[in-house]
């Protein structure tokens, strides 16, 4: 997305031969994360969710399949795991995060998860045949001081989901929904949601459902062999199937590079607010899921921040510094149940106002997720 | 419209209604409203298999178009930055580029997939 609204920004360059842009991944496909989340109902191939990275790619952008395993910030240069090394002139960061399940003692034996395509698979056999039961929703958030988890709302949307997939099942009489949400919810305490105009219509929704819900859960360790799922604040809590929103962090690369200030090794690099430069680096800039922002690691986020970056980047080259501003502004169509979809946006100063999950939302977001957001990816939109 | 007071009161009452008023007075409201029942119409037909055929076509017809837009751009550039026009020798040389045997190869499988589809 980034490379592509570079690619046009800096076209004049481009053609007098004075920038070329390179776009390094260690895979040759670009996948559509979301649609791991669609995985864990069946409703998505694997073959559905991802496209060959450079079909995605202006042709003037070159692409190499190598992983980046060093940043040599001083010398401008970068290793990968070829052995190539790379040097740039401007970098930027689009690493994004892992989940870490492995980080709570017992949750990557006992605990599923939908935030990669292998798990939701695995999410995904559990559910189609639990016949009755206690599914048990924890949610994780890193310990750095005000950084989300990935994608604010995707418990919220798989609960939903769940609940009405197990109707469309026949057997939601007999499996009990329990969601429940930490103590410490970035700025929040004791809440149900990230912001609180969303985590007050909550309630209403879930008992509308028949959705257990309880604050103050802060998943601590869990004990496979019993399957319980304990809590910092001391509770235990049975489960059958436990969907947990794992603990995530950067990507080995980025925690090793030493620029960041996260707490618990978890990576995140400085980010500069406004311009999404790292802090402390000479041309370095970060998008997506790696920084320490506040707001939503979604790709809804990435949508506003690539095109701030392709200016300031263009303004360096041109002007000699940054000249545009990300507002912290995220939108999405979140999916409430398997149907309904609700559109939201919000940004540094403004909370989500939630409004009423309707059909034609949910056909916006089927139509997002399996056409536009190709046409987004390419730079299009 | 008898409308209880308080609500024919509110300035957006009051200004929506202006607006609708030479609708109303022409009989052109009705086209309106009917044309709201057939979009709800529409949106009641929607279902999820047809949204992801829709969004299927939308792909194929976005990416054709993007990829055939980057091609003549990247192609009209690389041309106009050579001055004069290429030697014959020159065109040979670029036939055997391996990125040309594959745009050859694509141009002549696709003369090949429209044949096969007559
Ligand atoms: C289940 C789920 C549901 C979600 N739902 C939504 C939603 O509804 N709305 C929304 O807006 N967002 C949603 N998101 C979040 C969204 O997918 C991410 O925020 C977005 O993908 C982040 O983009 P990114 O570029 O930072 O990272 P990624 O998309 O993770 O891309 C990182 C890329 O870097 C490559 N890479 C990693 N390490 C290296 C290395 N060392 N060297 C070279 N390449 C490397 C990877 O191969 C990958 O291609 C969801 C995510 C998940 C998992």
């Amino acid at each position: 997305m980034l490379a592509n609204q570079l690619a046009r920004k800096l076209y004049p360059e481009i053609l007098r031969g004075e920038v070329s842009i390179l776009l390094l991944s260690d895979c040759p496909d670009h996948y559509y994360k979301p649609a791991f989340m669609y995985v864990a109902f069946n409703l998505y191939f694997k073959e559905e969710l991802k496209r060959p990275e450079r079909s995605l790619l202006r042709p003037e952008i070159g692409f190499q399949v190598e992983k980046v395993t060093r940043f040599d910030f001083a010398g401008q240069r970068l290793k990968t795991s070829s052995g190539k090394p790379f040097s740039y002139d401007f970098l930027v960061i689009a690493t994004g995060c892992l989940p870490a399940p492995e980080r709570i003692e017992g949750l990557q034996e006992a605990g599923d998860h939908f935030y990669q395509y292998d798990p939701a698979r695995q999410l995904a056999q559990r559910l189609s045949t639990i016949e009755k039961g206690r599914i048990f929703i924890s949610v994780s958030f890193p310990q750095t001081p005000n950084v989300p988890h990935q994608c604010g709302i995707a418990p919220v949307e798989t609960t939903l989901m769940l609940d009405d997939y197990l109707r469309r099942r026949g057997v939601r009489d007999k499996v009990e929904i329990i969601y429940t949400y930490p103590t410490t919810a970035q700025l929040l305490r004791n809440c149900l949601f990230l912001q609180r105009p969303t985590g007050e219509i909550l309630p209403a929704i879930f008992e509308q459902k028949d959705i257990h819900y309880q604050r103050g859960f802060t998943l601590s360790r869990v004990d496979p062999d019993a399957k319980i799922a304990y809590s910092a604040e001391d509770e235990a809590q049975p489960f059958d199937i436990l969907m947990a929103t794992p603990p995530i962090r950067a990507v080995d690369a980025v925690l090793e590079c030493g620029v960041s200030q996260a707490q618990n090794d978890e990576g995140w690099l400085p980010t500069n607010h406004e311009t999404l430069q790292v802090y402390g680096l000479e041309n370095v800039y970060v998008i997506g899921d790696t920084v320490d922002l506040p707001v939503s690691k979604a790709g809804g986020s990435c949508h506003n921040q690539a095109p701030v970056i392709a200016n300031n980047i263009a303004a360096e080259i041109r002007l000699g510094k940054p000249v545009s501003v990300y507002d912290g502004r995220v939108q999405a169509v979140a999916q409430m149940g398997l149907n309904a979809g609700m559109p939201l946006w919000y940004d540094y100063s403004r909370d989500v106002q939630p409004t009423p999950p309707t059909k034609i939302g949910g056909l916006l977001r089927n139509g997002f997720n399996r056409g536009l957001y190709w046409a987004v990816a390419r730079g299009m939109l | 419209m008898n409308m209880p007071e308080d609500v024919s009161a509110t300035p957006g009452y009051s200004a929506l209604m202006a607006r609708l008023q030479p609708l109303i007075d022409s009989g052109r409201l009705d086209n309106i409203v009917d044309l709201l029942s057939l979009v709800s119409d529409l949106i009641d037909l929607l279902d999820a298999a047809t949204v992801e055929k829709l969004a299927n076509v939308f792909e194929e017809v976005t990416a054709s178009g993007w990829a055939a837009a980057n091609t003549l751009r990247m192609t009209r550039a690389e041309i106009m930055t050579q001055g004069k026009p290429p030697s014959l020798y020159a065109l040979l040389k670029l036939l055997n580029e391996e990125d040309t045997r594959k745009g050859v190869a694509v141009v002549l499988k696709t003369l090949n997939v429209i044949g096969r589809q007559l």
